[in-house]
């Protein structure tokens, strides 16, 4: 018998104690939902179908760019339509630097495309049935809840999954940190 | 020694999840929204109506659409009429105009359409929409419920009697 190995085990004990209190008492960032695992591959990721409101096919890969913002929403989820004017606005900032918006709903596309123009969205705003949301899940949603915004680099890969309202100075930050110094 | 290892191991489990759930995280739809089914049966309590009552609890800070609820009964052999619902609370939306919805608790009651119904075991669907405040929204979620009906259970009123007070289709 070690003679040391208690005293070890000790110091774990402390080091996890004094851990646990520290990051209890760290307040976390704000309402920041966690979203969950990511089970989709980037290529099945960019190959995913939808329609665009000229009812044309459309796949995520087809958008270019370093770094693609795919927002999940529908027209009769308050919270989504309050940050898309937010997303517009960076589509405006961004688009220059490499960056794609682009909204995923399963939703009516004559109502999609009537408020598009109604909230000035001027990033394509696609639509699909069941495989919106299965495509929502596999990327980290996995409780099924809108708004759910994803940041694929330019291959499919997925930089960062976040569910509830991503504020619009927070995911400029974001794409600032990403396109400056890499995800 | 091992003895002593392993109490260090389960001290270290309960330690590390202090953090682990966050009151900023979104519930699942069927912690924010759970329903119960119960048979109605024509008693004075009942308001001498028949059918299924359908009662939502709400969690504090969440709310359901009303006019996004649809309700069926499996078998469909079991006939329902439409969905009476309390008044519930008008709310406008900038973007989205008028809705109604229910915070806390609601009452949904389903008539029978029907004067007789086979007795056995039942399954009440409910799709719902729903969102938690300020936050976010529930894509439409299914949830079923189970029911039972009795021998003997008979439909013994008109399904078609007006409703009490403050119900409406």
């Amino acid at each position: 018998m070690k003679a040391w190995i208690p005293f070890v085990g000790v110091g774990v004990l402390a080091a996890l104690a004094g851990a646990s209190l520290w990051l209890a008492n760290t307040p976390d960032a704000p309402s920041v939902p966690k979203a969950g695992a990511v089970d989709a591959a980037p290529a099945t990721v960019m190959a995913a179908n939808f329609v665009d409101h000229d009812g044309k096919s459309r796949v995520l890969g087809q958008l270019g760019g370093k770094v693609i913002v795919v927002n999940f929403w529908a027209t009769w989820c308050t919270p989504c339509v309050e940050e898309m004017p937010g997303f517009a606005r960076l589509q405006t900032r961004w688009e220059p630097r490499g960056v794609r918006f682009v909204g995923l709903a399963n939703d009516d596309p004559v109502k999609v495309k009537a408020f598009g123009e109604k909230l000035a969205i001027n990033y394509p705003l696609w639509t699909g049935e069941a495989a919106v949301m299965d495509l929502s899940r596999r990327l980290g949603n996995r409780i099924g809840v809108l708004p759910h915004t994803v940041l694929l680099d330019g291959d499919g890969k997925v930089i960062e999954s976040r569910i509830g309202i991503y504020a619009e100075d927070q995911l400029e930050a974001r794409l600032a940190e990403i396109l400056l110094r890499g995800p | 020694m091992r003895r002593f290892l392993g109490l260090a191991a389960a001290f270290a489990c309960l330690c590390l999840p202090a953090r682990a759930a966050s009151p900023d995280d979104p519930l699942e739809a069927d912690q924010a929204f759970r329903p119960t089914a119960r048979l109605i049966s024509g008693t004075a309590e009942a308001s001498g109506r028949h059918g299924i009552d359908v009662e939502y609890r709400i969690a504090a800070g969440y709310y359901l659409y009303r006019d996004r609820m649809r309700f069926e009964v499996l078998p469909a052999t079991l006939l329902i009429g439409p969905a009476e619902f309390p008044r519930g609370l008008e709310i406008e939306d900038p973007f989205l105009g008028k809705s109604v919805i229910f915070r806390e608790s609601v009452t949904i009651h389903l008539p029978f359409t029907v004067s007789s119904v086979r007795p056995g075991p039942y399954r009440v669907r409910i799709t719902a929409q729903g969102c938690a405040e300020s936050r976010l929204c529930y894509a439409p979620f299914v949830q079923e419920l189970p029911l039972n009906i009795p021998p003997g259970y008979r439909v013994t009123d008109s399904p078609t009697r007006p409703l009490p007070p403050g119900l409406q289709r």
